[in-house]
Order: structure tokens, then sequence, then C-alpha cells
């Protein structure tokens, strides 16, 4: 039998002297689609789940053309796949929703939660590092906030420390004349998990100048990466098919993944190189 | 012929208690007292047992029993328990002092729930002494192999080899223009079944002198089980328990699923049985997910090497192979699937000069099984790749060679008789009509950035029944009410094809009543007759059969009494709709009128009983695909599927339709995606699970424009009707390796075609041309 503690705190306050309390040995429970598989699983012991969803305003989604979109732990996939600001500001990130498990598990599941198992096969987190999106964490007196690049330390591991839960997620606003692209790549058209995983977001000027670019890369190392040899070599560059091809070599020369049942490294590596240039191509077609 | 209910898509009779979810199956059921079982497996490939302890588990609280080798009774037995068949090999204990794979049963709990069952395993201190590990058809097979059975004929060989031989092999490969040779291999599928495997076993002790332990006169075992074969499960339960047949009661209502493994016995039955009996409660035991990988049974993985010689003008001249199936730890169906798939070589495309071996190894690795297709989608997916292989050769158009050596009436089947009808070459020339062949494939869309496209024609049969190798036989009794109403009782169960709809169409189209008068009683082995199971896609065929023989018994036994009534003779009587009438008058009564209550006479007792033997009858398919391939992921992506079945008379069209489609999603995952893969060293499963056990969701469906032929009824089935069970999963796999190379220009000969097979094959393609 598997015995644990079961709170539902009804303030941060409250949920953070829980896992406070707990030392590391409790785990929130969101939408619960990870956590619970993993219990059940034995691939977690836990002493103490936290239930958030009574906590008020967690699910807030909000825009602002000037500060961006800002969507809290409890918004769940679903919601961000079929939000209007999401599609228009972040297509990646919509297209990594779209293609998270089913629609039944979207309706459960939410992007911090996706953020907060830190798989590094996880859909939503390339996208969202491309956006440049940045993690709002709390631990009931004070709060802290950091790039999501800077979040992952390892294959399930965060930067959270105990105490501290994940409030909000925010997306600078996209400058203008950015195209932006996630492709998951494996065998199936739902229900999987991505071999490998690219996400682009690339802006030009009037004259086709590339002035910035993000590239992230999922299931190819420990943790989602960035591959910024392939964005220097993209910045202040007009992008033709020579610097698309050299950006996805250089993005495959980041990548550092692992041979399994899915795929081996080989294969994988190849594959960063083949989608970062489609999705960079992809990304472009959609700038006038 | 007109008919009333047959060749309608009638509302099954299952389908509201399956949608509101009322449907009854094995897992669904709950005793009063009812004790949960999980059983033990090994993490060794091979090994001997040197000592298990379960003090530690027994002393937790809540558990009740636990079973090992040491406290089992010790009996040899099949893994598939058909009637002393020469399909199936005996060399099973319930519980063995030896493993042979990784994930065999070692040990089993019995406790109040299924958690503790659970924490009780991790108490049960088993330690091994380490056999060598030889998971593969090699190392089973090398020189000095260590032996993993001390039965069969030694070799690690399941059984002996079976060869066939025809003709003079010599004097065709002379005559040959053309001789083209190849090596093929299969992967490991699983059936993957929606239901996983699970039994409730109630061992009562009702007699007077239950007191002795061996005085077993007053007992009575209830089994509730998700079988295909409830009669077999509970004459192998009876014979190593050493209880009479009536003292065992096998009870099958729903199921979700078996595709043919469920056949077998999985150690847990006899287990979950013993358990009840030791601790005098019900038990059930249900398997997770991963126990059905590794406990489970899959395709034979197989090797094939392949010759054959052609004239010019496309005749086969001769043809030579030899098959090696792996059977992993237990011969299960290994010795059928061998004859079965090997002798499958001797037919479909004709050929006079034949020499087959056939061989089925024992392996370190998991048990194969009897699976939709049962060793003929093996054979049939290297002949038929070897056919367009040489199509391409002799310059001549796929469809067309496949069409001049078709197998056609009068030539000999694989089972000895000859072939009714023409139905292969009417599935490919309608298929080639509906496609508009061959131009839609010399004249392929253009490639598309990195998507090339191609289409490919595959060809099968397969036969309904599992005749020369187990002699069958189908039984059935309608009972006809005093209302008008009718019963069938039939052993035969139901998978969840819609078996049962049929049986009630074919009683009701017989009988001349409406299908909705006719009900299904099933799966009570104290009550139904004797069945032999529901597999080799011969349920509508013979249980058909037998089923409109017992209605026909019962038309005659009504009309006679009609006739009394109507004072004429029962010769002038028809019978429709539910109404008799006297032929070319307008006399008639309804057949309650002609049954029901008089003042002062009972109802009639109208029973019909007949019995089937079946002989063996073909159906014939060909599939048409058209594939796409990313030649920069190696991504293959079917397209679309024209699969054209020539089935001899369609019962239900919806269901009929409905096995194409399951077929064709089921040969889409083995040929592309599916493979439960072992560690060829350690023997270790990889994927048991199906996060990455990859099936096709329907998402990942083409569209599939399915085409039924009636053109070649046999003279055995029910109005001609044959089965469509297992053909569907047999052509595609052909059709889509035949596609990708008609795409690409690479030829596959194995299966699962994965992207990075792809990918290396392209390579290799352009340092070859370089
Ligand atoms: C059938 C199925 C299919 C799936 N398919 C995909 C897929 O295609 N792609 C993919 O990326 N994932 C997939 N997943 C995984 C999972 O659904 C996602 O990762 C999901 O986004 C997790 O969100 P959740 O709300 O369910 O998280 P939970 O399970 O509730 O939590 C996940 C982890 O995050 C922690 N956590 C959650 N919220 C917070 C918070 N606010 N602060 C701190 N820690 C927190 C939890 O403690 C836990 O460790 C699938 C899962 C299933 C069951």
């Amino acid at each position: 039998m598997i015995r644990f503690d079961y709170e539902e705190p009804r303030t941060l306050a409250e949920a953070s002297a829980v896992l406070k309390a707990h030392a590391g040995r409790a785990s929130v429970l969101a939408g619960g689609t990870d956590l619970l598989v993993e219990i059940k699983e034995h691939l977690r012991r836990v002493h103490c789940v936290v239930n958030i969803k009574r906590i008020p305003g967690l699910d807030a989604v909000t825009f602002d053309a000037a500060t961006g979109l800002r969507f809290g732990a409890l918004t769940t996939a679903r919601r961000i796949e079929l939000d209007a600001d999401v599609a228009r500001h972040h297509p990646g990130l919509r297209q990594a929703t779209r293609e998270l498990g089913s629609i039944q598990v979207r309706h459960r599941a939410t992007v911090v939660g996706n953020v907060c198992r830190a798989s590094p096969s996880a859909d939503t987190l390339p996208p969202l590092i491309a956006d440049g999106a940045v993690i709002e964490i709390g631990n009931g007196t004070s709060t802290r906030e950091m790039l999501l690049e800077d979040f992952f330390t390892g294959p399930g591991k965060t930067a959270l420390q105990p105490g501290e839960l994940v409030l909000a997620i925010r997306l600078p606003p996209a400058p203008a004349r950015t195209g932006r692209i996630y492709i998951k790549h494996g065998r199936r058209r739902a229900m999987e998990l991505a071999t490998v995983g690219v996400a682009v977001s690339i802006t030009l000027d009037e004259a086709r100048i590339c002035t910035k670019a993000r590239i992230a890369l999922g299931a190819v190392a420990a943790t989602p990466i960035r591959a910024r040899d392939s964005e220097a070599a993209l910045e202040g560059r007009v992008v033709d098919a020579t610097i698309i091809a050299h950006a996805a070599d250089l993005a495959m020369a980041a990548s550092r993944p692992i041979s399994n049942v899915r795929a081996s490294a080989a294969y994988r590596r190849e594959m960063v190189s083949v989608l970062t240039r489609r999705a960079l191509e992809q990304a472009l077609a959609t700038i006038p | 012929m007109s008919f009333d209910v047959i060749g309608r898509s009638v509302k099954r009779n299952d389908v509201v208690e399956k949608i509101t979810g009322s449907a009854r199956y094995a897992g669904d059921v709950r005793l009063p007292g009812m004790l949960y079982a999980r059983t033990l497996r090994s993490n060794m490939a091979h090994a001997t047992i040197r000592s298990i302890d379960t003090s530690r588990a027994l002393a937790l609280p809540g558990v009740k029993a636990v079973l090992t080798h040491e406290n089992v009774p010790r009996v040899l037995h099949y893994g598939s328990p058909h009637p002393r068949s020469a399909s199936l090999a005996q060399d099973q204990y319930i519980l063995d002092n030896k493993v042979r794979y990784w994930g065999e049963c070692v040990a089993a709990v019995a406790a109040i729930s299924e958690e503790i069952a659970e924490e009780a395993l991790e108490l049960i201190d088993v330690v091994y002494d380490p056999l060598p590990v030889m998971a593969t058809i090699e190392a089973a097979l090398a020189a000095g192999a260590t032996p993993i059975h001390d039965v069969g004929p030694g070799g690690n060989l399941v059984a002996p080899p079976i060869k066939v031989r025809r003709g003079d092999i010599e004097r065709g490969f002379a005559e040959a223009d053309l001789v083209i040779e190849g090596e093929y291999e299969g992967g490991r599928p699983t059936p993957a079944y929606m239901e996983p495997n699970v039994c409730v076993c109630h061992w009562e002790h009702t007699g007077e002198h239950n007191s002795a332990a061996s005085d077993r006169s007053g007992d009575k075992l209830t089994v509730h089980i998700s079988t295909q074969t409830a009669f077999m499960v509970r004459g192998i339960l009876a014979e190593v328990l050493g209880l009479p047949l009536n003292q065992v009661r096998v009870i099958v209502d729903h199921m979700g699923g078996g595709f043919g493994a469920k056949q077998d016995l999985f150690q847990s039955e006899f287990l979950c049985a013993l358990l009840s009996r030791e601790t005098r409660r019900p038990v059930m035991l249900e398997y997770t997910r991963k126990e059905t990988f590794l406990g489970g049974r899959s395709r034979h993985p197989v090797k094939i090497w392949l010759k054959q010689g052609f004239k010019r003008d496309g005749t086969l001249t001769a043809r030579q192979a030899r098959v090696v199936f792996n059977s992993g730890a237990y011969g299960s169906h290994g010795p059928g699937v061998t004859a079965v798939g090997t002798t499958a070589m001797t037919s479909l495309y004709r050929c006079e000069n034949i020499e087959l071996e056939g061989m089925c190894v024992y392996t370190n690795a998991p048990i194969a099984g009897a699976f939709r297709g049962y060793g003929v989608v093996q054979t049939y997916y290297a002949l038929d790749i070897q056919m367009d292989e040489a199509a391409e050769q002799l310059g001549i158009d796929p469809a067309l060679l496949k069409r001049k050596n078709a197998v056609r009436a009068g030539d000999l089947a694989p089972s000895g008789h000859p072939l009714v009808g023409h139905g292969l070459e009417d599935c490919i020339d309608r298929g080639m009509q509906e496609v508009n062949w061959p131009k839609t494939r010399t004249h392929q869309r253009s490639s598309d950035g990195a998507r090339r496209f191609g289409w490919g024609i595959g060809c099968e049969m397969h036969g309904s029944s599992a005749y020369p190798g187990i002699k069958e036989q189908g039984n059935a009794i309608v009972k006809l009410n005093e209302d008008g109403t009718a019963v069938l009782l039939t052993g035969t169960a139901g998978l969840g094809t819609g078996a049962h709809t049929a049986l009630a169409q074919i009683v009701a189209e017989e009988l001349g009543i409406p299908f909705e008068r006719v009900s299904v009683m099933h799966g009570d082995t104290d009550t139904v007759p004797w069945d032999i199971g529901a597999f080799a896609s011969h349920t509508t065929y013979m249980g058909g059969r037998a089923a409109q023989m017992a209605a026909t018994e019962v038309k005659r036994q009504l009309l006679e009494r009609a006739a009394e009534k109507l004072e004429v003779a029962a010769e002038e009587l028809e019978l429709r709709k539910g109404i008799i009438s006297v032929r070319g008058t307008d006399i008639h009564l309804s057949v309650a009128e002609a049954l029901g209550v008089a003042r002062g006479q009972p109802a009639a007792h109208l029973v019909g009983s007949a019995t089937y033997t079946p002989t063996k009858s073909y159906s014939f398919g060909a599939h048409f695909a058209e594939v796409a391939v990313d030649v920069e992921t190696g991504h293959i992506e079917v397209l679309q599927v024209t699969p054209v079945h020539e089935v001899g008379r369609v019962i239900h069209p919806l269901a009929a339709a409905g096995q194409v489609e399951g077929g064709i999603q089921q040969g889409i995952g083995h040929t592309l995606s599916e493979n439960y893969e072992i560690d060829p060293v350690t023997g270790k499963s990889l994927n048991a699970g199906f996060v990455d056990y990859k099936m096709p969701l329907s998402m990942d469906m083409p569209p599939i424009h399915t085409i039924l032929l009636e053109t070649a009824p046999d003279p055995g089935g029910p109005w001609g009707a044959k089965g469509i069970g297992e053909d569907p999963i047999i052509a595609i796999g052909p059709a889509i390796a035949n596609a990708v190379h008609n795409a690409i220009g690479v030829r596959f000969r194995h299966y699962p075609i994965t992207p990075e097979d792809v990918l290396n094959a392209l390579r290799a393609q352009k340092t070859e041309v370089a």
C-alpha cells in the first residue's frame, strides 16, 4: 500500500509551510498527470501530496501588449492551446500544447507542471525558452524570478528550494517581424513523447537581417538547451539557405543525446539538424 | 438469393451494454470475501532457483497464502490446451524450479488487497543460480548450447522440423531464367489487447467429506475469465488439478480482445485456482499492462531464407525456403505456427516445384504464441516482397505478376484441399480497377520537399478453421420459445468482434424470424454446448454453420406443428419475417400462433441441436497502399489503403469492415513501429508498456476504402461465408514494404522498418551509386 499524507492548503503561505515541513519529501499536485503516474509506478516516494488547486487565483491568464503574457501555475495546457493571444504571439508554445498527450490529458495537465517535472523531453519547455520565458517562484513570504532556461538543473531537477513553488510564467511581448515554430519529432500524431523537440524564435528587420534568434532543443541533453552557437551564426546576418544549414549543423553539435529504445543518439543528433533547418525555414516563411 | 437479415449491418446485440458500461467483464466480478492475487516475476532470463523463502511475505498482515514451485502440483502440461493437438507443445509446469525467460512467474500471493499482495512480493527472497542466456535463435542453435528444456526433440527445437516437398526442385531452378534469393526477418509485435488477462477463481468445498484434503468429491471450481477457449481452460484445469469436468465451471461474459493469444494458459489461472483452494475464498488475479508484455504472448520472431525461380514471362518454376520461428521460452503454439506458416508457402502463388523447411526454436525470450495470422503474416511477408522484387527484375507490373501466378480453383491449398473459386484473382482485379492501377503507380505524385510517394500491392489468403492441425467441431443449440422468439446457445467466445451478432443473424435468417427475436446465450461451460474456442477465423464459418443447422432443425419442427394446425403438408409452408404461410394462398399464421399455449395444451418444446465438422475454407485479400517517405527523417506514413477481401458471403458488413480496418491498423503497427524488444545478451525486456511499445492510434490511421467480395462462396460456410478475422493483418505488411520500394527504391526485407533503417538504407544506396 502506498501511504502518504494529503494536504489541501488554501493559501500560498500554508502550502509553503507544508512543503517546508516535509523538507523535500512533499510534492505539489497540480494536474497530477505526471505525479500520480510516478507514484503509482513506484518511480517516486512521497511523504505528502500537496494539492494546490484550492489556492485562489493560480489559474489566471492575462495579456498586455506592453508586458506580455502571464499565466498562473494552474493554467492547463488546453487553456493555452485555445488562447487567442498565445496563438498570435507564441505559436510555438501553442503548437507544443496542441501536441501534448491527448485532449483528455491536456484538460488536466498544467504547463507549469510540465515545467516543474523538468523532463528533458517535455514539450512546452523549448518554445517557452525560445520565447524568453521568466518563471515566478514563491515561498509563502517572498517571491523571486529567473529566466526559465536557468531553472533546469538536470533530468527531473529544478532550481526550486524546499518550501518554494512556482506561481506563474511570464512571456515578454514578441517583437514585430518574429517567426516562431515548435517541431516535435516522434512516431505518432498524439500520445507521443518527443524524441527530439526544436523551438525557434527568430526576428528579422525590414532588410531581412536577423536581429534576434533563439533556438531551444528538447530531448537531446539532460535539460532543454539553447543552441547558442546557432543563434550567434544567425544574428546580424541575412538569413539564407547556407546560413540556415550552418546553424542547423551547429545545433546538432550542441546536442548531447542518449541512446535508448526510442532512438539512437546518432539518429537524434541527425534529427536536430534536419528539424532545426525546417523550423528556421518555416519560421522565416511566416515573416512577410 | 434474397435475404432478410444477413448482409445487413443490424444493430449489434451487445451495443447498449457496451456503450452504457453495463457489460460485465471478468475484471468487474466482485465476490464476497474476495482476495487479490499478484505474481512475482523473475529478473533473470535463465536460471535455476536455489532457494525461495516466503516467510517474510507470509508474516505480512493481510497476506493469506503464498505459492511457489515447492507447494503447487508438478504436472507437465500444454501451454495451450487444445485437445490432443499436434499444434502444441507439452512443456510447462504451473511453477518450476527453473526460470526460462525474464519475467516468468515464480510465486503468487493472495491478500486482502492488491496493494498488500504487491507489497508481499517484495518480501519473497529468491536466490537464483544463473544459467547461460540464449535470447536469440543463433544462440539457442549454436553447437553445445545449453538445452532450455529436457522435453522435445533436443537441440533447443520445440518440435521436429517440418519438411514439405513437391515436384522436383532442382529441375525447377534449372528451368528458371531468373533466380532470386533473399533473407527476411520479422520482429516481435504483441497483440496488446485492451483488456489485460484476468481471472476470478472460486473453489468451493461443499461436499460432506471436505475435511479430508484429498477428497474433492464435493468441490466446485468456478472460474470467471477472459479467454477465447473456455472449454479448453475447463479441460486443462480439470486435468492438472485433478477434478472431473462437471466440477469445473468456466464463465466468460464480455471480453476486451484476445487476437489469438488468449487461447493459452498463463500460469496465473492455475495459481488463482490453487490460491482459492488454499484460502477457501474467491481470488482475483489481474495482470498489469506490463505483465501482459512480460507474461503474455507475442507473434513469433522469424528468420526466413527464400529462393525462387521464374521464367522470363513471370511463371514460377521453383520455390525453396527455410523458416526459423523463435518460440521463446515455451512451445505454446510453436509447432502449429510453424506448420501453418511454412505450409502456407506452398500456396498463394502457384508453383509446382517446392521444397520448404520450418523449424521452431526455444530461446530465453518471452513466449510467442497464437496471434492473428498464425505464422502466415511472417512467411507471406517474405513471399510477397520477393514477388515484388521479381516483378521489378522481370520488368512486369507487380500486380499483374501476382495475378498471373495467383492460386485458383482446383489448385491444392496448404490444407491439401482443392481451392474453390478465383478469390485472389478477383481481389487483385477489383483493387486494380478501384485505384486505377497501374497508372496510379507509374504516375506517382511528384515528390514534395523531402517526401517521396509510392504505391504497393500485397496479397494473402488464409484458412478458416485450424484443420488439418486440429480436427474441429462447431456446436449449437437453438430453442424456440412459445412467443416466437428464439435463443441460440453457443460455446463460442465473443472477443469483441460482434461474432454473437453474426450468429444471431444467421439463426434469424434461417428460421425466418426478425433479428431482434433472437438472443444469444454463451460463455458458461455448464450450460452451453461444448466449443473448441474462438480462433482460426472460424466463428462465423463453423459456429455459424452449426447455428444455421440447429435453426434448420427447429424450423422443421415448427413447420410440422404448423402444418398440423393448418391441415396442410409441411412442404407447402414457408416462413419469412415471423409469418408462416401456405404457399400460393393467403392463409398464414405467426410463429407464436403456431407454437403458443392453446386451450388446455402446454406450449411446444422445440429444440434444435447441431454439430458441424468442417474441413477448411480459404479467404483471399489484396491490399493496395500508398505511402509517403520522408527521406530526411526516415518517417514512413501510410496515406491510404484499399483493401479488397473475398469472404464468400458477408453476414454483417460493418463488422466485417471493422475486422479489416483493425487488421490494417495492427498491420501498420507491426510493419512500422511495434516491436517488443529484448536485450539479446541478458534477455531483459526493454519496452514492456505503452510508452515505448508504439501502436498507431486513431489519429495515425489513413483513410481505408474497404471492398468486400462474395465471388467464391465456400460450400461449407453459412450461405458460403468464410472467415475474415485474420486475413486483414497479412497483406498490409508487404503492401507497405513494396510501396516504400516504389517510393525510394530501397528494398526492405524485415519488419518493423524504423526511421533509422530508412536513413541508413538511403545512405547505403547513395554510396552504392557514388
Ligand atoms: C497519457 C499522458 C500523455 C502525456 N503526454 C505528454 C506529452 O506529449 N508531452 C509532454 O511534455 N508531457 C506529456 N505528459 C506528461 C504530463 O502530462 C505533462 O508533463 C503535464 O504538463 C504535467 O502537468 P500536471 O499539471 O499534470 O503536473 P503534476 O503531475 O501535477 O506535477 C508534475 C510535477 O511538477 C510539480 N509541480 C506542479 N505544479 C507545481 C508548482 N506550481 N510548483 C512546484 N512544483 C509543481 C509536481 O510536484 C510534480 O513533480 C503526458 C502524461 C500522460 C499521463
